[in-house]
């Protein structure tokens, strides 16, 4: 209908500012969905903003897959970066510090200082390795359950993910129906599709192909650079669309010399990625790049029974968002999920950007995003 | 509030006298999600508006309303038969592609369909193409042709030869006059500026 409401007001925004991580460490031995058991667990986390005093205003924010627990502020004064959310999280931002107790944990698995194939086993004071037990998102979601705990919550405001976050979100709404007051599932899926798996075992292949990988056995300082970097240059291509690298590179040439070697790099796309693969090596873990793509291709929300009979435990009011560009995560299997909440006569919402930067939408500051995850925490 | 703005909620008060405490309704070409609210406030339904446009659905998170953007005839066809107790398409069919199909998928989808449309025959709405020949441009029609989206409006008349021809029985009417607001029982197809139906498939 060609009705029409007046433009919002967007809050003043502030920062988080400085913010540290802290280790929560569980010295029960965890247990893992395929029955295998770690000694300990820990997992790093960060918070924002305060709990109050009926401990009902925290929202757990689920990380994607080369992201970590450092989604809002800066580390130091030196740090440049700030948290891979940072335009999302802050005083009068969508997830308001001033309202809300924020907490990011790094993701069981991960190798940001949760436990993980890269982390040391108490038990043998080694790496574990390929050790580590199969890890599955429902893993995933178990570990975050028990540091959640830690803060005396028993119900979150809300769970917001995106990628493999939106996934660990869905999970929570089938986990836990009772913890879990809201939750946004940005740009993910109920199940991977053949092609975001083959994606997947390439990348995976290429870091299992280079000699260094050592069957997952290599030393920290000497790990398959090389194939983890290719995995991560393919992936990367996976997150951003056609258009968006058009625009952004297009044919442009890194510069006009052309006595250089044939195969150095030429184009800004190039150039681009590897420093991509590059800069990802020196943070990231290759097993845990393994473990947690595997999580990911695993993760199955039409098994064992279908979608619906999945679903129909979830209680909380759900919003799921699907971005037109996005490829890997197509909006059809966002879309699924609502369909079948719907059917179930559930409280859920879809709603669809039109956005160039492909599966990475959700990372990209847009006023549209922005306001609907405002209002929908609001409500 | 603007004159049409008040217009448009000439449906809101008679679908809620229709609708049943509780009932499951689903509106396509929900908009900002305002009947959907009303019907929440006044019938606690459990309802869920569809639209193609995200602010739409951007209003109907603002309002507490599930909302679905995309498609209607996908949406629908993704429901089992009698998922609804009511489908609502509120001057929202005039917008379609094959209006006899979508409709008869409403009537799958729900138990009942409401249909509630500006009357093409409305002699107000006729004058324009009677007397010159042209685009109807009046207070309901307020866009010149070049500015206006394609839109298949039909008359009071032409949807109930629809319905007999379909075998769907129409178990509600409401016909109000040009002011949207008034009944109107003389003429309607004449006489009426907008109309509002229930209906339900035969078998």
């Amino acid at each position: 209908m060609n009705d029409s409401e007046p433009a919002p007001l967007i809050p003043e925004e502030g920062e988080v500012g400085f913010v540290d991580f802290q280790d929560f460490v569980s010295a029960e031995p965890f247990r893992f969905v395929s029955g295998g058991t770690i000694p300990e667990l820990r997992l790093r986390y960060e918070t924002y903003g305060h709990l109050n005093a009926a401990k009902d205003n925290a929202i757990l924010i689920c990380h994607a897959l080369s992201g970590d627990h450092h989604c809002a502020g800066v580390h130091g004064i030196e740090e440049r970066k700030q948290g891979w959310w940072n335009f999302m999280v802050g005083p009068g931002k969508p997830i308001d510090t001033t309202r809300y107790f924020v907490i990011c944990s790094n993701v069981l698995g991960g190798c940001q200082g949760s436990s993980g194939p890269g982390s040391i086993n108490p038990e043998t004071g080694k790496r574990y390795q390929l050790d580590f037990p199969k890890l599955t998102v429902q893993d995933m979601v178990q570990a975050q359950s028990l540091l959640i705990d830690s803060f005396g919550v028993d119900r979150l405001h809300a769970v917001i993910g995106g990628s493999m976050g939106g996934m660990q979100t869905l999970q929570w709404a089938i986990d836990f129906p009772d913890r879990v007051g809201r939750y946004i599932a940005l740009a993910s899926g109920a199940r991977h599709t053949a092609q975001a798996i083959a994606f997947n075992d390439t990348g995976r292949q290429a870091i299992i192909s280079d000699p260094a990988w050592k069957q997952g056995a290599y030393d920290p300082d000497q790990g398959p650079d090389q194939g983890l970097a290719v995995a991560r240059m393919m992936a990367h291509i996976t997150y951003l669309s056609d258009v968006g690298m058009e625009s952004k590179f297009g044919r442009r040439r890194r510069n006009a010399d052309e006595s250089k070697e044939h195969f150095d790099v030429e184009f800004e796309v190039e150039s681009y990625l590897r420093y991509q693969g590059a800069s990802f090596v020196s943070r990231f873990d290759a097993n845990t790049y393994l473990y947690l793509t595997k999580a990911l291709d695993r993760f199955d929300l039409h098994s064992p029974d279908s979608l619906d009979a999945t679903l129909s435990v979830v209680t909380a009011p759900g919003l799921v968002v699907g971005f037109t560009s996005d490829w890997l995560y197509p909006p059809q299997g966002n879309r699924e999920i609502v369909e079948a909440l719907l059917r179930l006569g559930k409280d859920a919402t879809y709603a669809e950007l039109a956005m160039d930067f492909g599966h990475d939408s959700f990372l990209v500051r847009a006023p549209k995003l922005y306001e609907l995850i405002h209002h929908f925490l609001a409500r | 509030m603007s004159p049409i703005d008040k217009k448009r909620q000439a449906d809101l008060q008679i679908i809620a006298r229709w609708v049943q405490s509780g009932e499951r309704v689903l509106d396509l070409g929900c908009g900002r999600g305002v009947l959907l609210e009303y019907l929440k406030q006044k019938k606690s339904i459990y309802g869920v508006g569809v639209d193609i446009d995200f602010d739409k659905i951007l209003s109907c998170v603002k309002r507490g309303v599930p909302a679905y953007q995309g498609d209607i005839r996908s949406i629908l066809a993704t429901f089992p038969d009698g998922s609804f107790d009511r489908v609502i398409f509120s001057r929202t069919i005039e917008q379609l592609d094959d209006p006899d199909a979508v409709i008869a998928e409403g009537l799958r989808v729900g138990r009942r369909v409401t249909v509630g449309f500006v009357n093409r025959g409305f002699w107000v709405n006729r004058m324009n193409a009677f007397l010159k020949g042209c685009h109807t441009i009046n207070e309901v029609y307020t866009k010149p042709w070049y500015e206006s989206a394609p839109s298949n409006q039909f008359s009071i008349s032409e949807f109930e030869s629809f319905c007999h021809a379909q075998k769907i029985i129409i178990e509600n009417r409401v016909c109000l006059a040009g002011d949207w607001r008034s009944e109107c029982a003389l003429l309607p197809n004449l006489l009426a500026g907008y109309a509002i139906y229930d209906i339900a498939s035969s078998d």
